[in-house]
Parts: C-alpha cells; structure tokens; sequence
C-alpha cells in the first residue's frame, strides 16, 4: 500500500519515473514515426507522458497498457501535424511513408501527404494512419482505438475513396 | 513442435510487446525469417537507447513533478460541505473522551476527522462504510478539542498496518489545532476492506503500541475489519475514532 503524506509523494514519484524509463522508449518511437524530428519528438514523448501518468493506474496494467500508449501518443503527434500545418510550418509537414505490406489500395503513392490526412476528421486520420503507414490489420486498428472492425473498414473505405478524388483534382 | 511462422510482417506496435516481452510476443519464428522486421526491430532499439541517453535524462524530472497531484488547496478548492448535507452523511467522525464541540456530528468527543477522496468531479466526503475506488487518493481534515499527539493509521483485510501520518518520527505528530494534514494517502489498488483509525493521546506513544492495537483489533480477514470496534490497550485517556472503507476494483 502506499500509504502515508512524504512517503506516498517519494513512491509516486518513483512509481513514475519507473514507468517512464518504462513505456518512454515506446511513445518516443511512435512519436519519431509520426513527427519525424528528434527534438519535436522528445517534447512530445513528454507531453504524452504527462497525460498517461494522469491514469497511472492503466499505465500499471501490463496486458492493456500498449495499445492505450499508442492511441494517445498517436492522436497528440497527429493533433501537433494539423496544427504545425495550420500555422504553415514545414518542420512536421513531411508525408508519412505507407508500411510496405501496408493496404492501401486508392493511393497513387506509397506515401500519406499532410494535406491528404488534414481533410478528415481526427478519429478517420488515425485509422489512415494505423491501416497504411503502420501496416496494422483492421482489428489491430479497432483494439488501439477503441472502435469496431467495422467501424475501421468503413472509415478507411471513406478515406480511400475521398482521398483519391481530392488528389485526382489536385493533378487535373 | 516449432511454433509456425506468421507470413505477414507485424506492426510497430506487435514489435514493441516483442521488446516489452520477447517470450510472450510470439514473434520469434517471423523474425528469425525476416530480415525487413529484424532490421526494424534493430532501428526500435537504437531509437529506444537514444530515449534512455539523451530523452530521459532531460525530462524525467519535469515529467515526474508535472504528473504529480496538485496541492489539496489548489485542486480541491471546495472541501468543507454544506454543513447540511455533512450533517446528514455524518461526516466528521468525533473520538474520544471529551465532549465534542457543538458544530461536529456525532456522539463522542476529542478530535474530529474527516476523509476525503478525490473523484473527477472533486473532493468527496466519505462516510463510515463508503465504497471508494481501490487506488482512490485520500486526503485528511482533523480537528482535536485539545492539543495532542496524532497517529493516522490504516489496516486491511491481510493485517497490514500502515501508517498514515505523521510519516516520520516515533511518538505521534503534534496537533494543536485543526486543520488539513500533509500530503495523503493512495489506497493500494487491492479491492476489499480498508480500517483507518484516529488516535489521540496526550503524552506520545510509539507507533508499534498502535500498529500493534491496530492489529488485535482489525487485522483477522475481511470480516474483522468490517466489525472491529476500537482500539484494546491503549492508554485509558487516548481519543480514538475509525472509519471503515469498502475498496471496489
């Protein structure tokens, strides 16, 4: 039990920086995936890690913690992409590259611009995202997001769909 | 038999339960075969090892101290209920000998406690028998008719006897007046009965004479922490009141 006014503080603060040393490398990396840029992703990894730690008790469980890291490291790193693309800053702008074995039938390239991914709503860029540049199956996809299989296929087909229009347009 | 080989590459995400747990990823027949996923796994690593040197060092600190709980008085700014409703859910728990002040709820006199728990919503103030979250944050009021020594300790359903506050010393923290304690308390995440006593004494006494009350009187399983009554065997003018908490996963 942590019990007690100093010595609860000094064991939650160990407690954290045990699972930052942890799970830190894990949401590094997919920071690194998704921003590119070594300094971006130290700060996000940062940032992200403040918020897990809000829920240190999910950060605890072994058998669940993984997919919850990479849903909320996800949708902080894409959340800064839109941003850094609103403001027109170039650093976090860079396409992602498709996985190779990656489904992702409807694109011409192998790769996700930002301008392609800025167009949909946050939940549907995540999918994009996990589906072609992680090379997650559908029912990964669902676990790290917390939706259904179904839910994944209907907005990847929309994506593909409207992403192959807007760049069709963009080429004519 | 040899555990077959998955024919499509795993994600990102499957390589990072492989780093967590090898054994247990079941990876290891795709990567012996696939030089692709051998070399990513090999590009996690360094990025992994660039976090440890470079990204830790540098943020821990900040990330540690930002996660932390704000101060009480910041994150709870409302924490005396409506006396109404304190009323109503008997709120303060009054120990001891003496009378107890006119504004407390209650029979017995000596020092007053109150026990709060942190919800989204804030601070909640728990009666005798509340089911709080087995990982619930704990925060303390006490308010004692006379100045004495405070022992806060807590015992559960295995016999386990911890100490509450004060944190440090052996003779019981000095109370003068009333007023929030220091810092809290996190339960244990363990679902099952949790007892928290109040003593108050006016000489000090060690904390192995109550942890060792603590015990005779609570620490029998389930059933004697729900039942447990006060504490045997402590010195005949100590003030001491408890409350029994329900941890639900």
């Amino acid at each position: 039990m942590s019990y007690g006014s100093e010595e609860a503080a000094l064991d939650e603060r160990e407690k954290a920086a045990r699972l930052y040393a942890t799970y830190g490398p894990a949401v590094y990396r997919r920071c690194l995936r998704l921003l590119g840029d070594r300094e971006a992703s130290g700060d996000a990894t940062q940032e992200v890690f403040v918020k897990l730690l809000g829920d240190i008790g999910r950060l605890e469980d072994r058998e669940t913690v993984l997919p919850w890291i990479y849903r909320v490291a996800t949708n902080h790193c894409l959340n800064l992409r839109r941003n850094a693309r609103r403001r027109g800053e170039e650093a976090l702008d860079e396409a992602l590259e498709a996985a190779p074995h990656a489904h992702a039938a409807g694109l011409p390239e192998r790769q996700l611009a930002q301008k392609v991914l800025s167009r949909f709503d946050a939940q549907t860029q995540a999918v994009a995202v996990g589906v072609i540049v992680d090379g997650m199956e559908h029912e990964e996809v669902a676990e790290v997001l917390g939706i259904s299989r179904r839910t994944v296929s209907r907005k990847l087909d929309r994506f593909l769909r409207n992403a192959r229009k807007f760049l069709d347009r963009s080429d004519s | 038999m040899s555990a077959r080989a998955e024919s499509r590459c795993p994600s990102d995400l499957r390589l990072e339960a492989h780093l967590l747990d090898a054994e247990r990823s079941g990876l290891g027949p795709h990567l012996e075969g696939c030089p692709g996923c051998r070399a990513r796994l090999e590009e996690m690593r360094r990025q992994g090892e660039e976090f440890r040197r470079f990204v830790y060092p540098a943020t821990v600190e900040a990330v540690v101290e930002r996660s932390r709980p704000r101060p009480w008085w910041k994150a709870w700014p409302v924490l005396v209920p409506v006396p109404a409703l304190a009323a109503a859910a008997a709120v303060f728990l009054l120990v001891g000998p003496e009378r107890p002040p006119g504004d407390y709820v209650g029979t017995k006199g000596g020092v007053a406690l109150a026990v709060y728990a942190a919800t989204p919503a804030g601070a909640r103030l728990l009666a005798d028998g509340a089911e709080v979250p087995a990982n619930a944050a704990l925060r303390f009021q006490v308010r004692p008719a006379r100045p004495c020594r405070l022992w806060l300790v807590a015992v559960d359903a295995a016999g386990k006897v911890s100490r509450l506050y004060p944190a440090g010393g052996d003779g019981g923290a000095e109370l003068t007046g009333p007023g929030a304690l220091p810092g809290g308390a996190v339960l244990d995440g363990r679902a099952g009965p949790e007892r928290i006593y109040a003593v108050c004494t006016p000489a000090p006494i060690p904390f192995s004479e109550v942890e060792r009350a603590a015990r005779a009187a609570a620490g029998g399983g389930e059933a004697a922490v729900r039942s447990a009554g006060a504490l045997p065997g402590l010195p005949a003018d100590a003030s001491q009141e408890t409350l029994l908490l329900e941890k639900r996963p």
